[in-house]
């Protein structure tokens, strides 16, 4: 297993860059990523990769202008030519007059340990039986599962020319899995954790099994306006494209945003509270943003009301507030965007949805969605890995996977019942979401495919 | 950076390894963007390292470090044997690669002007004037002008003998204005959404580019949006222009036709594909004005190359020809299962050195009809014409899709009438090509690029051409509400 750098290299370094003769200011991200992803379908390990990266970017400010350069070289020298190139580009760019200025020195609160050993020191061979053992949860030889199981670890640390200095290791486990075959149908289960011990394989398998075995034979549907219970991984779609379309700061500045100018207005359902909080224990996230500044519990939506979008220091600016601390790495057009999302659970178990529902679809997952209208938050996909007819409160047969096209905001107004338990998805590295399923009343379906 | 790979693939024979191939790459990125006449991003990043590959007994490992001093080679070659054995742990039939001439060659993207030693105050004051002149129209929110440059070195060495160098260049630019108002943003691109213009060149692309001409256009257009009708929601003929025609090629023809996809490799991430291996020869994919080929020697396009990250030469492969379906995008490893010692087509890409190769597209590309768009516009009594992809939407089998595009205009007697705003369409896969009655001509035909195409966990980004034409299609569902 790669050493981590630790913080008292990753400062010596990113001072080289610091120290950069000509510039008013200098940022500097450090990077260092390692891990292991061992991925299988047809019930066989066909793709294993290893790989260790190091790297560094450099913000380099002059009289207000900003340039960015990042290299993977990392060493005092490499950190010296990345600065360089970086101020010559913030040379022939234009002033920005909403600059903000660098992150200054200030606290870090305090998000627990989350680095675990163990996952940063995974083997191929611990993958590999892991992966064994979803496999062998798989009780009928005529399906077969396809997916992955990844170990990942990072440190990341920021450094400013104002004396901000911060560094924090993390570690990711996450299993997915799959489950197809038989006479058509497919099931889906995935979990992530800080710590791979927290995973369950064999868990993931089982769950994935069944409900690939119950979704054989599904029929046809006509398309058309369904009630739906919605589990969490479909949930988190939702959510996700939303805090895509609405949450950054600098969009509902711009009016980009389908909640600008709706601060304190009701946006959707009074079940509904979404937040971004990277310091909670229940999600993947680290305790400051990319220019360094410390991360902040924020409420977007408090009880069907939109509060406020997130931001980094440049949209804070803009908008008169103060950072969140929800940049992305510089330079970034699209500014501030939350990666740790909250949908509030509530009471409701799945049994619970279900029963109550009259007719209507049980979605276990979404796939390949994408925007229709920003403004509308109307976004269209396709469900997959199990979708299911509910008839007078029971679930009668599974269906073939059919198109959605529906306003995010609207499906969220019509919430009738939210669920107990969360999951949490993980989108990306330091990026996951923890949500519950949803009883939502009416649900576009647009089309359908044939399988 | 010959003697490492080649350092490399010793190393992990030593080790163990059956088969090994190695790939050092340096990679080379500057991106500019300015919005409203402000810098809204400029940068370069370098990344290079190293990515070995091999196989133990007939299973795959693949690890990738940036360190490169022999040591560290030897030690990532370690790992990557490491990692095959334990991959033994589901015992399969061990993998079988078709044969390829092991070759020492070079190649380079054929480049007039190097687009990194152009100044960057020059590129600033381009974009800068495109976008004055964008935000020069009343009423426009945003005018936004970028350019993007790769470069990426390559060093390939195999167990087999094979020794490569490659340089690939890639450059381009586009524009977007976007207005907003009355609960609606709308934007217009040139020449495509998505960061378009892309190709493989030098700065001579961008010298080609008008983007300072087309601003005007395109911001006129966007705002004229804000005030024009939605798309109405009906069934009827679409004409699509080239650059919508480069989502539709690459969604609904380039990803089902991988055989990896086909095969289940993807199965559990982006999905599997609706065409089977024994549907070659007889499939009835499109109309006989649908021929589609996979063409990696296509001048300038994303997919271009000498040789895939496997060491196969570039290649021409028909996918589809006169609407019958014909042939796989394929690898070493995939091509045997077609059977007839079937060679790899020589699609296998890598994201970089820190990626194992994968079945890409390489120029996935529609082949031209005849005539121009105007005469095709001008032999449509109704319909609708579609122009410049926003969205894209499609099944895990590639089968049911939705597009939307960011603008379109009534056809009425071989007209353009009316612009509606938010159009999309939707259809299935096959009943869509074989409803195509029409493909422009190649006074029409151009090369597109894709620079964001997805695929494989871990997840990678490669960038893949599309040549293409206008093209018109009848009896298609517009306007999904």
């Amino acid at each position: 297993m790669p050493e981590p750098v630790g913080p008292a290299e990753a400062r010596r370094v990113a001072e080289a860059a610091l120290d950069l003769p000509g510039a008013d200011a200098v940022e500097v991200l450090f990077l260092h990523e390692w891990g292991g992803l061992t991925r299988f379908a047809s019930s066989h390990i066909h793709q294993s990769t290893s790989r260790e990266d190091t790297g560094i970017r450099v913000r380099a400010v002059s009289e207000g202008r900003t340039g960015v350069a990042a290299t993977n070289e990392f060493s005092v020298e490499g950190a010296r030519r990345a600065a360089a190139s970086a101020l010559e580009m913030a040379r022939v760019a234009a002033p920005d007059p909403l600059f903000p200025g660098l992150a200054p020195q200030a606290p870090l609160p305090d998000a627990g340990d989350r680095f675990d050993e163990a996952t940063a020191r995974a083997t191929p061979r611990f993958r590999a039986d892991a992966v064994a053992a979803l496999v062998g949860a798989v009780e009928d030889p005529a399906f077969h599962a396809a997916g992955a199981f990844e170990t990942s670890a990072a440190e990341v640390a920021v450094a400013t020319s104002q004396g901000q200095f911060c560094y924090a290791p993390t570690t990711q486990a996450t299993i997915s899995t799959v489950v197809s075959g038989g006479e058509g149908g497919a099931g889906i289960s995935e979990s992530a954790a800080g710590r791979m011990g927290d995973l369950d394989p064999e868990r993931t398998g089982r769950r994935a099994f069944a409900k690939a075995s119950g979704s054989q034979r599904p029929r046809q549907v006509e398309p058309g306006r369904y009630d739906v219970v919605l589990e969490p991984l479909a949930v988190s779609t939702l959510v996700a494209f939303l805090a895509y379309m609405g949450f950054g700061g600098k969009g509902i500045a711009e009016g980009r945003s389908p909640f600008s100018g709706k601060e304190g207005q009701r946006v959707c359902g009074e079940a509904v509270s979404i937040t971004d909080d990277a310091l909670s224990p229940d999600t993947l996230g680290l305790p400051f943003d990319f220019e360094g500044t410390p991360k902040r519990r924020v409420t977007l939506i408090d009880r069907g009301v939109f509060v406020s979008g997130v931001h980094d220091r440049r949209s804070a600016k803009q908008a008169g507030v103060e950072s969140t601390g929800h940049a992305l790495p510089a330079p970034n057009p699209d500014g501030a965007f939350p990666l740790n999302l909250f949908l509030a659970p509530g009471e409701a178990t799945l049994e619970d949805m279900v029963r109550t529902t009259e007719r209507g679809l049980l979605v276990t997952r979404f796939h390949y969605s994408n925007i229709v209208h920003p403004i509308e938050t109307t976004i269209t996909g396709m469900t997959r890995d199990g979708t299911w007819l509910i008839e007078n409160g029971q679930v009668t047969a599974p269906v073939t996977n059919l198109r959605f096209t529906q306003s995010v905001l609207e499906a969220l107004s019509n919430v009738r019942m939210v669920g107990r338990d969360t999951e949490l998805a993980a989108e990306f590295s330091f990026a996951a979401s923890r949500v519950p399923a949803l009883a939502i009343s009416g649900f576009t379906f647009s089309g359908r495919s044939d399988h | 950076m010959l003697d490492v790979v080649q350092h490399a693939v010793e190393a992990a024979r030593r080790a163990g390894a059956g088969y090994a191939d190695a790939r050092w790459v340096a990679e080379e990125t500057e991106s500019l963007t300015v919005r409203n006449q402000e810098m809204e991003g400029i940068d370069r990043a370098l990344s290079q390292g190293i990515g070995i590959r091999v196989l133990v007994d007939g299973y795959w490992g693949f690890a990738a470090s940036a360190r490169v001093t022999p040591e560290d080679v030897e030690h990532t070659a370690g790992l990557a044997v490491e990692i095959a054995r334990a991959a033994s742990r589901l015992p399969t039939d061990p993998v079988r690669l078709s044969p390829v001439e092991p070759v020492t060659a070079s190649w380079s993207t054929r480049v007039q002007e190097d687009p990194f030693t152009v100044p960057l105050d020059e590129k600033v004051a381009l974009l800068m004037e495109a976008s004055r002149r964008m935000q020069a129209v009343k009423g426009l929110a945003f005018g936004e002008a970028i350019l993007d440059f790769y470069r990426r070195r390559t060093s390939f060495a195999s167990s087999e003998g094979a020794a490569i160098q490659q340089t690939i260049t890639n450059s381009g630019g586009s524009i977007a204005a976007t207005a907003i108002g009355d609960g609606e943003v709308q934007r217009r691109t040139f020449p495509g959404s998505s960061r378009g213009g892309l190709l493989a060149a030098g700065y001579e692309r961008v010298r080609t580019l008008p983007l300072v001409q087309e601003a005007e256009r395109v911001a006129s257009e966007a705002v004229g949006l804000l005030s024009a009708k939605d798309c109405p929601s009906e069934v009827t003929t679409l004409i699509l222009d080239g650059e919508q025609m480069m989502s539709q090629v690459h969604e609904s023809v380039g990803h089902p036709l991988e055989l990896d996809r086909v095969l289940g490799m993807e199965e559990a991430y982006a999905g599997t594909s609706f065409v089977k291996l024994e549907d070659r020869g007889t499939l009835r994919y499109g109309s006989d004005k649908v021929t589609l080929v996979a063409d990696a020697t296509s001048d300038g396009g994303l997919g271009s190359f000498g040789f895939d990250d496997e060491g196969v030469p570039a290649q021409r492969v028909v996918l589809v020809e006169n609407g019958v379906f014909q042939d796989f995008i394929s690898s070493r490893e995939t091509a045997p299962v077609l059977g007839d010692g079937a060679a790899s087509a020589g699609a296998m890409r890598a994201d970089g050195w820190q990626n194992l190769p994968l079945i890409r597209m390489t120029n996935i590309n529609l082949e031209p009809g005849e005539g121009t768009l105007a005469e095709i516009i001008g032999d449509t009594k109704d319909g609708i014409f579609m122009t410049t992809n926003t969205s894209w939407s499609i099944d895990d089998k590639r089968v049911n899709f939705q597009f939307g595009c960011e603008v379109a205009w009534r056809i009425k007697d071989g007209r353009l009438t009316e612009m509606y705003r938010n159009p999309n369409y939707t259809g299935i896969t096959t009943e869509f090509w074989g409803s195509c009655d029409a493909v422009g001509g190649r006074e029409e035909w151009a090369m597109w690029g894709t620079p964001n195409c997805g695929k494989g966990q871990p997840g990678q980004v490669a960038r893949v051409g599309h040549g293409t034409a206008p093209a018109r299609f009848r009896g298609v569902q517009v306007g999904v509400r």
